[in-house]
């Protein structure tokens, strides 16, 4: 019998496993500052928190970059539901993007996957071929339509030729439980131009609307 | 071939010469420097030039007409130089050494060494850059490099010959003297624990191939060389058995001094990549250069391996 069995057997011996590692600074964290045992070490309050159902996983690539184009209502519980269940579903991290530069909030946001909110960063994140959470404009008035996607905001994955999978996110901000539906991945045209990237945003935009009405309950207020 | 290697006194300068000593295709070899080589050379010839002295350092390289220019003369504030003399010595090389090669009529490539310090890490700035990444530095170590790197490219256009900058991060080794690894070497390490991000290292041996591959290569523009992977401040600090101690803002200033006191000086630089991290993307780096650079977190255990310093007693007379 493996040492790695034993500890399998004794409820927390993983868990001192790992904090044994990460106070000899022997766990990963990577270049944009995520900190996979971070979050597996909060999964346990994150499950407390959000109950996530998750349709359509295997739409998602299994392997390299993709855009993940999400609705957001105030956007609080969001990039936090979608980071969970995608990695429930798929095993993968979602870097979300939209983290503020700031000392103490920042660094704390990127243990957990969020990126900066720049062109630049998200087609290196594509590059390296990691899952990249964009969110649309946010809409407080209707829980029933996604907001805007800035054409702007599409262009490392244009850049990058990386396809846009839209996904569609239902649940209250102070409810526990949460669905996530995944679409069909668009692929950006090879001809990329000032068209082709509108285009694609309205077509993601579209998608992701589509997806967020036949998700949402029929009796909704109720 | 004949190259030119400023800065041949310092640890990368003197393993680069033994490279190029080892290489059949190189027939000459000029070495340039304010201090003496740290090993013995064979068929390199030194001089040793002091920074200010323009016309020595001109005439120099004039008379050698270089083919290939690897000007590694970049002092590190607080390596073996005060800050004030670093930066001065590294802009009158850069003049001087560089003005004279443009003029030399064989040279056919220019490779300078530079750092991921040119890109800056202000507020908002991409954590990992590549090679298009906008060059604002943020601190006197990386504005000294970006003007190297700008007088090396007016170099090169005057001569028409592609000019490549290795932008390597951090250097650290166990016998390289930098002040991020002496600083981490201390028994007890300051650190920002809630605001830290994460660094990447390369190791001095991935440098000098590094330079070496791009000496043979011409490739024109900018490539990082980055060890793969990253660690924060207080990870290196826990690796290598030492005391992290948290700092948070004003506090860096009395850590710094205390850290001065013990003999390991924190410039700018360094600081800036304890709290605001230091990496970049080097897939172009590798793909071009060939190299594949021992991870980050290889190269921090190997700054803590004293082991491997091999003491060899005078009596034996036995060369290192």
């Amino acid at each position: 019998m493996t040492l790695d069995a034993i500890r399998r057997g004794v409820p927390g011996a993983t868990s001192a496993a790992h904090l044994g590692r990460r106070l000899r600074g022997r766990n990963e964290i990577d270049e944009w500052g995520l900190d996979p045992e971070l979050v597996s070490f909060a999964d346990p309050v994150l499950a407390l928190r959000w109950d996530i159902e998750v349709r359509g996983a295997e739409r998602l690539p299994s392997v390299g970059g993709a855009v993940l184009v999400f609705n957001r209502r105030f956007g609080l519980s969001e990039p936090w539901v979608l980071a969970r269940g995608v990695r429930q579903a798929t095993g993968r991290f979602v870097r979300t993007v939209g983290v503020p530069d700031i000392a103490g909030l920042g660094p704390f946001l990127r243990r957990f996957g969020g990126v900066l909110d720049r062109t630049d960063e998200i087609a290196g994140l594509l590059r390296a071929g990691q899952l990249v959470g964009l969110a649309t404009e946010r809409d407080v008035r209707s829980r029933e339509r996604v907001g805007t996607l800035e054409v702007q905001r599409l262009d490392a994955a244009l850049a990058t030729g990386s396809p846009v999978v839209p996904v569609a996110l239902v649940g209250r901000e102070l409810g526990r439980q949460w669905t996530i539906v995944v679409g069909d991945p668009v692929h950006p045209r090879a001809s990329a131009g000032p068209l082709a990237a509108l285009e694609l945003a309205e077509d993601v935009r579209q998608a992701d609307q589509a997806l967020l009405e036949d998700a949402l309950p029929s009796s909704w207020w109720f | 071939m004949r190259v030119l290697i400023t800065g041949m006194g310092g640890e990368l300068g003197t393993r680069v010469a033994n490279l190029a000593e080892a290489d059949e295709r190189v027939t000459e070899i000029l070495g340039i420097d304010l201090f003496p080589p740290r090993r013995r050379i064979f068929r390199s010839e030194f001089h040793r030039v002091e920074p200010g002295d323009r016309r020595k350092a001109v005439r120099l390289v004039r008379d050698f007409d270089p083919e290939v220019v690897l000007h590694l003369g970049i002092f590190e504030p607080h390596s073996r130089t005060s800050p004030t003399e670093a930066r001065l010595g590294t802009r009158a090389y850069a003049v001087s050494i560089l003005g004279a090669a443009a003029s030399c009529p064989s040279l056919q490539s220019i490779v300078v060494r530079s750092g991921l310090e040119v890109y800056g890490r202000r507020r908002g700035a991409p954590s990992r850059p590549d090679e298009s990444a906008e060059v604002v530095p943020t601190s006197p170590f990386g504005e000294s490099m970006a003007h190297v790197e700008q007088v090396a490219v007016e170099a090169g256009e005057a001569a028409g010959v592609p000019v490549t900058a290795v932008r390597v991060a951090p250097i650290v080794g166990p016998s390289i003297p930098s002040p991020i690894g002496r600083y981490l070497r201390l028994p007890v390490v300051a650190v920002d624990p809630i605001s830290e991000l994460p660094f990447s290292l390369l190791h001095q041996e991935d440098a000098c191939q590094a330079f070496m591959a791009a000496a043979w290569l011409r490739h024109d523009g900018p490539l990082n060389v980055v060890g793969p992977g990253a660690v924060t401040g207080t990870q290196a600090a826990l690796m290598g058995h030492r005391i992290p101690f948290p700092v948070f803002g004003p506090g860096w200033r009395i850590a710094a001094a205390m850290a001065e006191l013990q003999g390991a000086p924190l410039p700018p630089h360094a600081r800036e990549l304890l709290v605001r991290g230091c990496t970049a993307d080097g897939s172009l780096g590798r793909e071009v250069l060939g190299i594949e650079p021992r991870p980050t977190h290889e190269v921090v255990e190997q700054l803590y391996r004293w082991s491997e310093v091999a003491h060899v007693a005078p009596a034996q007379g036995v060369v290192a």
